[in-house]
């Protein structure tokens, strides 16, 4: 139990260490929810005039916004763990006593903790922007608890799938395929009620769904239980799997 | 003695069919340097990971210091440094930094770390490029600092797949002087290489491997031992494969019954004869030929190596390298360029 807090602790250092020596990136992942907010909310401004309850587009897309960096943030570990994998370094450190979640973890952490500021971007930018949190403090710590466990779920699998491919060709393909559905196939861009039916019943099936449905009456009106209930059933079991997954790929990797 | 590694059966079987590692046993003693000599795909490296752990065995069992690698994992980590075949090292840290990392990972609290890592970067000769990223690190630094990551927590059994692959001959040298000195502390090396040199330099004892099965074992010298005399190497001026097979049959033939020769080999484009005395040997041979209506192209003379022992058991040099399926199950772990 020690020894897997405390290698987790030291595997999410060794990550975020990266931004110290390479203090740019970190300024491009805090500027990038920035561009996002900005370029969207001019693209999808018109959208209100199709009969929103909300008053501006901010207003309803902040809260899809914090959603979508979290499914955009799923493929940032699988290439770190495809790096360590190519210059030999994951091999390495499965043949230290090294705890094997802890890996898996601090890994996991480190997209949380990425994905945590670049939240804290959007929720000042949009701020300013005339959005507001119906909900406060509790709203945000209730939308970290959710869309962490929707992160965890998408991260992990991402990352399994790089553990067991070793190569980054097929993950590059197999992250776009997904990344770009999981968005669309949800309320995050536009309000439910205005996509196709077909679509609709997707996304009963979609976990990124799921995720905003709760979060964003938490910017616009206030707790909805039944929501937060059903995306936090659905996101546990989601990032359970997704472990599960992550787990049994780290145990294939040496063969 | 006891013995730091002992396997018994040890076999890996990769889709169920190619058996990279083969009803392996090995005995590695105590404070020696063994060296696994073989060709590219001859299992080196799936032994050495079923060793520490990284790769299940699918048959047979392995101890490392006494203990089970597949009962207890964990102990065998504890005792183990391993460094891989390719520069193990991330880019994107400091050289401090990835040792500190590994000492954390190897469980070690944090006074005995930092002196460590001094001590280490010291040995390996890295202190001035200690806290500079990695990715500027030449070849020979990134595969110093790689060693350095295993040797963090005082290790046994130092695992070291290919010491020296790819480096230039001055940091091979060096190389070779590190593990010495770290075995002359008391620690127990088993190294993987290609090179004959390096087992000619480094190692104790030497297990050739061939098709995942030791076919050969001893020290350097026993093993030259078992090729008596010299060595001497034949050309024809021939162009076709099958002229070859001719000349090969007809020198046989011309040599058979001689006492002086001990044994002929085909070795490449070359034919070698194995004698007592070589000098005395040559002239006869050339006569025996010339009687027999046999043209040598070149004539050279040597004192046998570790080549001509691959040779005689496997009946291949070992740098042919010809490419084998068991082989290309371990490429991941090479780095693709």
């Amino acid at each position: 139990m020690f020894s897997w807090l405390w290698d987790t602790w030291y595997t999410l250092l060794r990550y975020l260490r990266t931004f110290v020596h390479n203090p740019f990136w970190m300024l491009i992942l805090l500027i990038q929810p920035m561009i996002w907010l900005v370029l969207f909310t001019q693209l999808f401004q018109s959208i209100t005039t199709l009969g929103f309850t909300t008053g501006s587009y901010v207003q309803f897309f902040a809260p899809g916004l914090i959603v979508m960096l979290a499914v955009f943030n799923a493929n940032a570990l699988a290439f770190r763990l495809l790096n360590d994998i190519n210059y030999g370094v994951l091999v390495k450190m499965i043949a230290t006593p090294v705890n094997r979640y802890a890996l898996i973890t601090g890994g996991l952490l480190y997209i949380a903790v990425t994905w945590v500021l670049q939240v804290i971007v959007v929720l000042i930018v949009s701020f300013f922007m005339g959005a507001q949190v119906a909900t406060g403090v509790g709203g945000i710590l209730m939308t970290f608890l959710i869309v962490s466990l929707l992160g965890i779920g998408l991260t992990g699998l991402v990352a399994a799938i790089a553990v067991t491919m070793k190569r980054p060709e097929p993950v590059v393909l197999i992250a776009n395929l997904i990344t770009l559905p999981l968005m669309f196939l949800s309320s995050i861009l536009i309000p439910a009620y205005l996509a196709p039916q077909w679509i609709q019943n997707v996304m009963k099936f979609n976990p990124v769904n799921y995720a905003i449905l709760a979060v964003r009456p938490l910017f616009l009106t206030g707790f909805d239980w039944t929501a937060i209930s059903q995306a936090l059933a659905v996101c546990a079991a989601f990032a359970l799997i997704a472990i599960f997954v992550e787990t049994a790929a780290f145990r294939r990797f040496g063969g | 003695m006891t013995n730091i590694v002992e396997t018994h059966g040890l076999t890996k079987i990769y889709d169920k069919t190619i058996r990279a590692v083969d009803d392996l046993n090995v005995e590695i003693r105590e404070g020696e340097i063994f060296g696994l000599l073989g060709p590219n795909g001859a299992g080196k490296t799936t032994t050495i990971h079923m060793l520490t752990t990284i790769t299940r065995p699918t048959a047979g069992s392995a101890q490392v210091g006494g203990h089970d690698v597949i009962k207890e994992p964990r102990k065998v980590r504890a005792i183990t440094g391993y460094s891989a075949q390719e520069a193990g090292v991330d880019e994107y840290s400091s050289g401090r930094e990835y040792l500190t990392l590994f000492g954390h990972y190897y469980h070690l609290d944090r006074n005995t770390i930092q002196t460590r890592a001094n001590e280490l970067l010291e040995l390996l000769e890295l202190t001035d490029a200690a806290d500079r990223l990695v990715a500027t690190y030449s070849g020979g630094m990134r595969k110093r600092l790689e060693i350095g990551t295993a040797l963090m927590h005082r290790p046994q059994l130092l695992v070291v797949d290919e010491p020296t692959l790819g480096l230039d001959i001055q940091t091979r040298v060096r190389i070779w002087e590190y593990l010495r000195r770290l075995n002359s502390d008391g620690m127990s090396i088993l190294l993987t290489t290609h090179y004959l040199e390096e087992t000619d330099k480094l190692c104790d004892r030497v297990a050739i491997v061939d098709h995942g099965r030791v076919v050969a074992l001893g020290t350097p010298a026993e093993l030259k031992g078992e090729i008596h005399g010299d060595v001497v190497s034949l050309t024809f001026p021939v162009d076709e494969t099958e002229q070859y097979t001719q000349m090969t049959a007809k020198v046989r033939q011309a040599l058979s019954g001689q006492d002086f020769v001990r044994d002929v080999q085909p070795a490449g484009e070359a034919l070698n004869v194995y004698v007592d005395q070589g000098g005395v040997a040559v002239p006869q041979i050339l006569r025996l030929l010339e009687a027999n209506g046999v043209t040598v192209g070149e004539i050279a003379l040597a004192r046998p190596s570790l080549d001509d022992v691959f040779l005689k058991y496997t009946g291949r040099k070992i740098r042919e390298e010809k490419g084998k399926a068991v082989g290309a199950r371990a490429a991941w772990m090479r780095r693709p360029r």
